[in-house]
């Protein structure tokens, strides 16, 4: 089905799941098979709930797959793995008591990682995301913006190869949004990540990815594969191109096609 | 200011003979009181007893409290049978009960410890399951993939969370514990601030009295800072 699924970086193989609420199964994603290959930015967009964040919640080794598995350098993830993958939580998930310094050095920490090191290490990272000044300041003195570039430093921090983000910029305001695109594409040109992002903006999809995989309604089906073939880098202007909105209008489609499907 | 002038407006109104002075003493008179009181080696005993007890309870129900309020968190089962009875008899007067308590440990130390204990345990219980139950859970899931062990988990991740809470549920434990304490002291006892305060006011005392009040809310007021200067120090990170 993939031309690159021999050297892919992360493989999900017939992933079903499957949750209980209220006494009832619910079927949230059902057979999904998808390879990411390395250093590509890779877009999962599909509407809310299909499912799509519980699946980059497995590939972070957060939850396990009722059926099928998902497989890093040929080994099943069955735990997180953060030496290898890093993780931006939707809601930045900074610990509130921690500086954006502090937060930055923690997965390092954890690690037993030197003091010195951690320290050096967060820098280099806080200067990435353009915040080495704002080290000192407490989550709740960052604006919505800053946080998230908090959480990407972190989930930077250890040098993983792959970086999975889920609805990182939801909750930021369109304008903030697409400054803080723009600022992740930048540091992705700079790090080249195997990215997994999962959104449900369609035009954040297309200005940020390589591929886009779309998603269906619950319980969440792989639709389709759409490859993005915009130059990079990716400028503004792009998005007022005839070809940006024939890409995005062939996911919306997609999604919309399935949707109203009876 | 505002109470400096409130002392003062006391003084005369007392003096001009606006109010009877054998039912409100001046100012004055019971600043005398006081000093002569906290000259007594017998008001000194009185209140380090108030004070030995008061600890010694608090010391006992914290651990007990965090103990339970950390199993109730932690298991749905038991917080479903026990919770009920724990808000129930959180919000039962605790006095009522305190005739129980005479009859079984009588009228000294031990009483007077464990009617503390008993004051402010479901307070303690109760703040402990809150601050667990309130650790979000979006930040255990981030410390996890981080690759955060389970003890790291909860010495990184719980233990930060909830201290702040902690210490709010201290300070409340606190001021239950002085209450039930004083309170069982009055009721039924031979020494300690509250039976002393409860003496002046059976004998007509009211200068004594008044001073014995100024020096119970003065202990109180102490604690009750202290710990909310310790909550707001580690808890600085709250917006």
């Amino acid at each position: 089905m993939n031309p690159s699924i021999t050297d892919a970086e992360l493989l999900v193989e017939a992933v079903s799941h499957e949750y209980e609420m209220r006494g009832n199964s619910v079927k949230a994603l059902d057979e999904i098979s998808l390879a990411v290959p390395p250093r590509r930015f890779v877009g999962i967009v599909g509407p809310s709930g299909c499912g799509k964040s519980s699946l980059l919640m497995m590939m972070a080794g957060l939850i396990r797959p009722s059926q099928g598995r998902i497989v890093l350098d040929g080994v099943p993830i069955t735990d997180p793995v953060p030496t290898k993958i890093g993780v931006v939580f939707q809601d930045a998930s900074l610990f509130p008591w921690k500086t954006a310094q502090e937060n930055v050095e923690f997965p390092l920490e954890l690690q037993g990682i030197s003091r010195e090191k951690r320290k050096a290490t967060a820098e280099v990272m806080l200067e990435l995301v353009g915040l080495l000044d704002f080290g000192g300041r407490y989550p709740h003195e960052l604006s919505g913006g800053m946080k998230q570039r908090v959480a990407i430093a972190r989930g930077l921090g250890q040098d993983p190869r792959i970086l999975l983000m889920d609805e990182p910029f939801a909750a930021l305001d369109e304008q903030t949004r697409m400054t803080m695109g723009h600022e992740l594409l930048r540091i992705w040109d700079r790090t080249h990540k195997t990215v997994v992002f999962v959104t449900h903006s369609l035009t954040e999809a297309v200005y940020l990815c390589d591929e886009v995989l779309v998603m269906s309604p619950r319980p969440g089906r792989l639709l389709d594969r759409i490859e993005i073939d915009l130059p990079r880098p990716r400028t503004y202007e792009m998005m007022a191109t005839e070809q940006f909105g024939r890409l995005r209008d062939r996911i919306w489609r997609l999604i919309r096609t399935e949707q109203t499907a009876p | 200011m505002i109470a400096a002038g409130l002392v003062v407006a006391w003084e005369l109104a007392v003096r001009g003979g606006l109010i009877n002075a054998r039912l409100l003493p001046p100012p004055t008179a019971v600043i005398d009181a006081l000093g002569n009181l906290l000259a007594e080696p017998k008001m000194a005993r009185n209140i380090s007893v108030t004070l030995a007890q008061a600890l010694l309870a608090i010391l006992i129900a914290c651990p007990l409290g965090l103990l339970f309020g950390i199993a109730l968190a932690e298991n749905r089962r038991l917080a479903q049978v026990f919770d009920p009875f724990l808000y129930f008899a959180f919000s039962v007067p605790k006095s009522i009960f305190l005739p129980m308590f005479i009859l079984a440990f009588g009228i000294g130390f031990g009483q007077k410890v464990m009617f503390g204990v008993f004051s402010a345990i479901f307070i303690a219980v109760l703040t402990t399951e809150a601050a667990v139950n309130g650790v979000p859970q979006h930040l255990v899931r981030a410390a996890r993939a981080f690759g955060a062990s389970r003890t790291q988990i909860y010495t990184r991740i719980y233990v930060p969370a909830m201290l702040p809470s902690l210490i709010e549920g201290l300070r409340l434990a606190m001021i239950f514990n002085i209450t039930g304490v004083i309170f069982a002291e009055m009721y039924a006892s031979r020494e300690g601030l509250g039976h002393m305060i409860a003496f002046w006011g059976e004998y007509f005392m009211l200068p004594e009295l008044l001073a014995g009040i100024t020096i119970a809310a003065f202990l109180s007021i102490v604690v009750n800072e202290a710990l909310r200067w310790m909550e707001n120090r580690v808890g600085r990170w709250r917006e």
